[in-house]
């Protein structure tokens, strides 16, 4: 069943820093993090197929995956297997008939708070309102 | 081991079309490995079936298992109780495991969710590719290792065709290498040219697939 909140995977070595930054800039920042369930991972190159369609599947609205910078990954190479997971995760939400939007990868550095804030604001005004930009 | 890749999502929904309790079953063994029908691959196809249901508004029950080999009848015991629950199973094992389990549940529709390719290696991360065709009477020891049968696209014994450009196979001049041109190479290497000289007679193909469903007898293990 379709819920409202989304859920965010986070690289702890950059987007999940930037997360925690964005979080404690105020109410207006908090505002724009509400209805996002944040999920620190030890790397995006954790991040599998099955576990983002069985977020779907379980009720989350969308999944967002945030991971460091590329070529500045900590394991080297985990951030570019999460972009051709996600790759494949968006092909089998086309088969499925959906909306392959339900899904986004980005990559930031754990300096990069407000274009946190800017993504997480786009992704939820596109899954949850289908506002597209 | 015995490689596959999963049939087109579009194909397996076709074929679920109408059921009503579907048990996705996988197997443990060559197909786990080459990453199309383990318990990694029940899961993602299970999790897809279900939110395309979800969308167009099908009832479906959809339950995962995996077990150890779909070719051996004692691993299927630990699912008995799924598979007689289930209207119809969707096997992603091989051919073999698809039609070993029609043997061992004679009463159950079994569908197959996976394409099966050949006998493979590994030869980089996610890639596999072709090494042996099961012909039956191995002739490797002559050819430095490297299989004619397979590895040439027209299974030449006595030397490459004209479409042998550049170490490369007229088939596929990109991605197929000349099966002659790396026996070749092989040979020379080892410092056994001379195995070339001798001329192959006429393959005996009736020891693989063209004697019909092969079948192997030991005795010494039979009960």
């Amino acid at each position: 069943m379709k819920g409202r909140r989304i859920t965010v995977l986070l690289c702890e070595n950059s987007a999940w820093k930037a997360w925690i930054d964005a979080a404690g800039q105020g109410p207006d920042a908090a505002k724009r993090l509400e209805g996002l369930d944040p999920v620190k991972l030890p790397c995006t190159g954790k991040v599998e197929e099955g576990m983002v369609l069985k977020l779907l599947e379980n009720g989350s609205a969308g999944v967002l995956v945030l991971g460091c910078p590329k070529d500045n990954c900590t394991y080297v190479r985990g951030n570019y297997r999460a972009e051709k997971r996600i790759a494949s995760v968006r092909a089998a939400l086309r088969e499925a008939g959906l909306d392959d939007g339900l899904v986004r990868l980005d990559f930031l550095s754990s300096l990069d708070s407000r274009k946190l804030l800017d993504i997480a604001a786009e992704f939820r005004a596109s899954v949850l309102e289908g506002v597209r930009q | 081991m015995i490689t596959a890749v999963r049939k087109p999502f579009a194909e397996i929904a076709g074929m679920l079309e109408g059921s009503r309790k579907v048990l996705i079953l996988g197997c443990g063994t060559c197909v786990t490995v080459c990453m199309a029908g383990g318990e990694k691959e029940v899961g993602i196809l299970a999790s897809t079936l279900r939110l395309a249901n979800e969308k167009e508004g099908r009832r479906m029950d959809i339950v995962e298992a995996t077990i150890e080999r779909q070719c051996d009848r004692e691993f299927f015991d630990t699912v008995r109780d799924k598979v007689a629950e289930a209207d119809v199973v969707l096997s992603l094992a091989c051919g073999v495991g698809v039609q070993f389990f029609g043997e061992v549940f004679p009463e159950k529709p079994v569908l197959p969710g996976l394409d099966t390719k050949f006998y493979g290696a590994a030869i980089a991360q996610g890639v596999w590719a072709e090494r042996c065709s099961g012909c039956g009477t191995c002739v490797i020891a002559d050819f430095g290792g490297v299989c004619p049968v397979t590895r040439c696209s027209k299974s030449l014994l006595n030397g490459p065709c004209g479409g042998s450009q550049k170490g490369k196979c007229e088939v596929d001049p990109v991605n197929i290498d000349c099966g002659w041109q790396l026996i070749y190479d092989r040979l020379k290497a080892l410092g056994q040219l001379a195995k070339l000289e001798a001329v192959r007679p006429i393959k005996d193909w009736s020891s693989g697939s063209h004697g019909g469903p092969g079948k192997i007898v030991k005795e010494d293990a039979v009960l």
